[in-house]
């Protein structure tokens, strides 16, 4: 059985036909297909799955796509606004915040909540807000660093060749 | 030697940084292909049990199943990392007779998708017979212990044609059962070492199984098209190598599979080996007619893609009255798990990471690596170093102790320098350990914080949480001999005077793609933002070593700039002519060739190839090729440790400052001090990065992480159970790059991203010692162990 369902990604609409048991995040892999949001575990436990639904942060393998339907999803191919980047895209590059990329979509989306939310975070602060997301390349040092360069409404400037 | 250069040495960023923070850069699991399966694994649910039928029938009935594949299916897909006369390959695609770890591959499926693929699995019928199983590497080597092999498999090599080998003079696992590699070498006088020795220490260490969790799940794509090419899209750490491997497997010649171009999100060392799942994805594909995509799960990543070896050690040291080392007597044992992989790779390399970093002339080491039917043990990041430093660091801090010595002047006392050759006769033509150390010790302030040797420590601070200092040093190799043996890079120039480079290597994190571009754009004097980075295609890119043993920046580095020298030097062949100028006189900069000191008389590169493309077809690609020690055609003998290495290898100093709470256990690594000897940093950003990534995973190991068997089953099999550290757990991190310069490499570089990991273990168990006075011997470093530690000391105080 299959149910009609309408999401809102990214500010568009897909009117899609799905089995009530499928999670958010394969739906937006697989039937919607934008594959930004990555798998790590399906298990809720690393992160690397986080979209925005109605602006929080959400681990889509843990929930159902016929239950984010009337919400607004965000994923990581919809942050940049007509191709210019938003500033933390823009601090993760400045600063090598990243090196494979897998963690990268969900953590930038979480930072982007941790920012609306609070755009004037303690280090500490940061630090808690980002502890959902899993990273083993970088050791979060350069993430912690981009991240505060966003805050105070900070936008980085590109950075200059040395 | 401090060289000028404008995009070398600069912290530009990464080349695929704007596909990986719009999501755009495309992994293994986001290539979806007309027609496309789902492939799964049915995996053993035994530690150890024999086969005794399999009935697929019903699954092969279930509607939208296409291919169901067991041991009957791959009865000659025998394959390993280690596959020499030696040390025949022992596993296989599809478990023959029977299976030996709790995760064993037994059959595979595809199937139109998850759900049908799963259903599947669930109806084949597998009947086993239940064999009594082995877990603990000493029990294993028992004469009455199971046998995890039964059968020694013929003496062959698929590295044959390359010049192994067709037969062994010797057998590593004569007498002693489950045995499956064994080293042993042996130099100067040991037994003399000992005697004349002011002091001798003799102390065992342990280490657990540790996982890579590299966030991308593992996964494979397979497309045996109907012209009877395979295209494959793999999770790994070199393209060549595993299309080797694949091609023999499958009895293709190689140039008939095509490994395509694939983001890898994060390896480790786990995405190096070939894996059961690879090459039944291809094998599924043939059958069915289809592509067919394999995605491991968390749990299967855990479980089956190889942990590091937990290993015991055993060190014997003997010293002089000031410190320095006189011989050393070293023994270690790993849990080889069900299946070779790396084990007798891992007991040499042990003996790899001592010899570059203190200078012992009388060693005797010994080394075992034992079947037991465990999860199998595999390469991971400093492969072996975290090991063998932890034992080695830990027992030179109590020997420091011992003999009233600040642990830091012992090692400087003992570490190796520039000019030393090794006893393998690698020769150290850079070395900066001793200002590693040196660094590390007045940037962390080290004399400050330390306790002084003898002193009460746990009077020292007060309230529960107790601070404390350790240290620690460590090498690795930039680059070794193995297949494909050799980098190649090609870099074509455009009319428009940019420039496209075409390398083998996979990107999966560490940076290559911006390194190498970097070394391109030095060379041609053009901007990184003018090179285009094509990487990691098997039909689009020469061949690469591969991302593992830490050659990336040495050898496809230096394979890379010596093809940007010849394109460089096509394009002033054709400009000196024009410019009417000899080509020793032309320079080139900012996309021009000029005559030096002569900007009036310039032509812009883009000029140049559209000169040379109209005048004679040339469009200007230059080729460069590198091989680590060039010159010599075998390996180094795993058995004997004899036999050069490498041509350059990466030093750090490391130290560690704890904070150890004497109430709950807890340890905190609050700062980690870190210089390294990386030669010249082609972008210290990225450097950076490997440097804090290696303190993190370090960090982990030393106070996290231990993947927990129950009798072979991983208990631990998800991220809640199994800690790695998150963002609170990041420590203050300083130091950086010495001074240095190695020969071998474009513009002096070696290895940063691999070595780091390993002496953050014992930096931090020395810490803890300084903080509170309690010697943790096994890791990982729990709040229970130095609770138990401290009441002992208590006790006895």
């Amino acid at each position: 059985m299959k149910l009609l369902v309408s999401l809102n990604v990214n500010g568009q609409s897909y009117d899609l036909a799905l089995a009530p048991h499928r999670t958010l995040l394969d739906v937006l892999r697989e039937d919607v297909g934008l594959t930004g949001t990555k798998r790590g575990c399906d298990d809720g436990d690393c992160g690397a799955c986080t979209v925005l639904v109605d602006g929080a942060p959400i681990t889509s393998c843990m929930m159902l796509a016929v239950d984010a339907q009337g919400k607004a999803i965000t994923t990581i191919e919809g942050l940049a606004v007509n191709g210019k980047l938003h500033p933390l895209q823009r601090a993760f590059i400045d600063h090598g915040a990243l090196q494979c990329g897998f963690c990268t979509p969900g953590m930038i989306l979480t930072a982007k909540y941790l920012l609306d939310e609070n755009p004037h975070p303690t280090d500490e602060e940061i630090r808690e807000g980002l502890a959902g997301n899993l990273c083993r390349c970088t050791g979060y040092v350069q993430i912690l660093e981009a991240v505060e360069a966003c805050r105070d409404g900070k936008v980085a400037a590109p950075q200059e060749a040395q | 030697m401090t060289q000028e250069f404008k995009v070398v040495g600069k912290s530009l960023p990464r080349v695929d940084a704007f596909a990986k923070v719009t999501g755009q850069a495309q992994f293994t699991v986001d290539v979806s292909l007309p027609g496309m399966l789902v492939g799964k694994i049915l995996r053993s649910p035994h530690p150890h049990a024999r086969i005794v039928s399999i009935d697929t029938s019903a699954a092969e009935s279930l509607p939208g199943v296409k291919a169901v594949i067991t041991g009957r299916d791959t009865t000659d897909m025998r394959f390993a990392f280690v596959d020499t006369p030696r040390y025949p390959a022992d596993q296989n695609a599809l478990a023959q007779d029977k299976v030996r770890y709790i995760g064993d591959e037994v059959a595979a499926v595809a199937a139109v998708d998850a759900e049908t693929a799963q259903a599947a699995l669930d109806l084949i019928r597998v009947e086993y017979e239940i064999l009594p199983a082995v877990f603990d590497p000493f029990e294993a080597m028992r004469p009455d212990a199971p046998k995890v092999h039964e059968t020694e498999h013929e003496g062959t090599s698929i590295w044959e044609q390359w010049g192994a080998q067709k037969t062994s003079t010797s057998r590593a696992n004569e007498k002693v059962n489950n045995v499956s590699g064994r080293t042993i070498i042996t130099y100067g006088d040991v037994d003399a070492a000992f005697a004349s020795a002011h002091h001798i220490r003799e102390d065992h260490f342990e280490t657990s199984a540790t996982a890579h969790c590299a966030l991308e799940p593992h996964a494979a794509v397979a497309h045996l098209d109907p012209s009877g090419k395979l295209h494959l899209w793999l999770s790994s750490m070199g393209i060549y190598y595993k299309r080797y491997v694949i091609a023999k497997v499958l009895k293709m010649p190689t140039s008939q599979i095509h490994v395509h171009k694939a983001y890898v999100g994060g390896a480790f060392g786990g995405k190096m080996d070939v894996y059961p799942y690879e090459i039944c994805a291809a094998v599924l594909s043939q059958k069915a007619g289809r592509p067919v995509k394999i995605e491991l799960t968390r749990q299967e990543v855990f479980t089956t893609t190889r942990l590091r070896f937990p290993t015991y050690i055993d060190i014997k040291t003997a010293v002089s009255a000031d410190g320095r080392i006189l011989g050393q007597h070293i023994r270690t044992v790993v849990n080889n798990g069900a299946y070779r992989g790396t084990g007798p790779v891992v007991i040499f390399l042990f003996h790899g990471w001592t010899a570059p970093v203190y200078r012992v002339d009388n060693m005797r080491y010994e080394g075992v690596s034992v079947w037991t039917n465990s999860p199998v043990g595999g390469p991971q990041r400093g492969h072996g170093a975290p090991q063998i430093r932890f034992a080695i660091d830990s027992q030179l801090d109590m020997i420091a102790e011992d003999l009233g010595l600040d642990p830091s002047e012992v090692m400087l006392k003992n570490v190796r320098q520039i000019g030393d050759v090794l006893p393998n006769g690698d020769v150290l033509k850079s070395c900066g350990l001793t200002d590693c150390i040196s660094q590390a010790v007045n940037v962390s302030g080290w004399k400050g914080k330390r306790g002084r040797p003898g002193s009460n420590r746990l009077a020292r601070a007060n309230g529960t949480k107790r601070r404390g200092v350790g240290i620690s040093t460590t090498t690795m190799i930039s680059g070794a001999p193995y297949y494909p043996f050799a980098s190649a890079g090609i870099v074509q120039l455009h009319d428009d005077g940019r420039a496209t480079l075409l390398t083998g290597v996979v990107e999966m994190g560490q940076g290559s793609e911006t390194t190498l571009a970097q070394v391109t754009a030095e060379v041609l004097g053009l901007r990184l933002e003018d090179i285009h980075v094509v990487s990691g295609d098997t039909e689009q890119t020469p061949v690469d070593m591969g991302s593992f043993l830490s050659g990336g920046a040495t050898v496809t580095g230096d394979a890379i700039r010596l093809a940007a020298v010849d394109a460089k030097r096509q394009l002033l062949e054709i400009a000196s002519e024009r410019l009417d100028a000899l080509v020793e006189e032309l320079e080139v900069g900012e996309g021009r060739v000029c005559v030096r000191g002569r900007p009036d008389r310039c032509m812009s590169i883009s000029e140049v190839v559209r000169l040379s493309i109209k005048e004679t077809g040339n469009p200007i690609i230059g080729h460069g090729f590198r091989k680590i020690l060039s010159g010599t055609d075998h390996y180094p003998s795993l058995a004997k440790g004899t036999g050069r290495w490498t041509d350059a290898y990466g030093f750090n100093a490391q130290v560690a400052e704890v904070e150890v709470d004497t109430e709950t256990g807890l340890v905190k690594l609050l700062r980690a001090t870190t210089f390294h000897d990386c030669g010249q940093p082609l972008n210290p950003q990225i450097v950076e990065g490997q440097v804090n990534g290696c303190v993190s995973t370090g960090q982990g190991q030393a106070l996290l992480e231990q993947i927990v068997y129950d009798k072979g089953r991983v208990v631990n099999s998800t991220f809640l159970d199994y800690r790695l550290p998150t963002t609170m757990d990041t420590p203050e991190t300083a130091g950086g790059s010495v001074e240095s310069f190695e020969p071998a490499g474009p513009f002096g570089a070696k290895e940063v991203g691999e070595g780091v990991v390993a002496q953050t273990l014992a930096a931090i168990a020395n810490a803890v010692y300084d903080a509170v006075g309690i010697r943790i011997t096994s890791l990982p470093i729990t709040p229970d162990k130095v609770l138990a530690a401290l009441a002992e000391k208590k006790q006895t105080a």
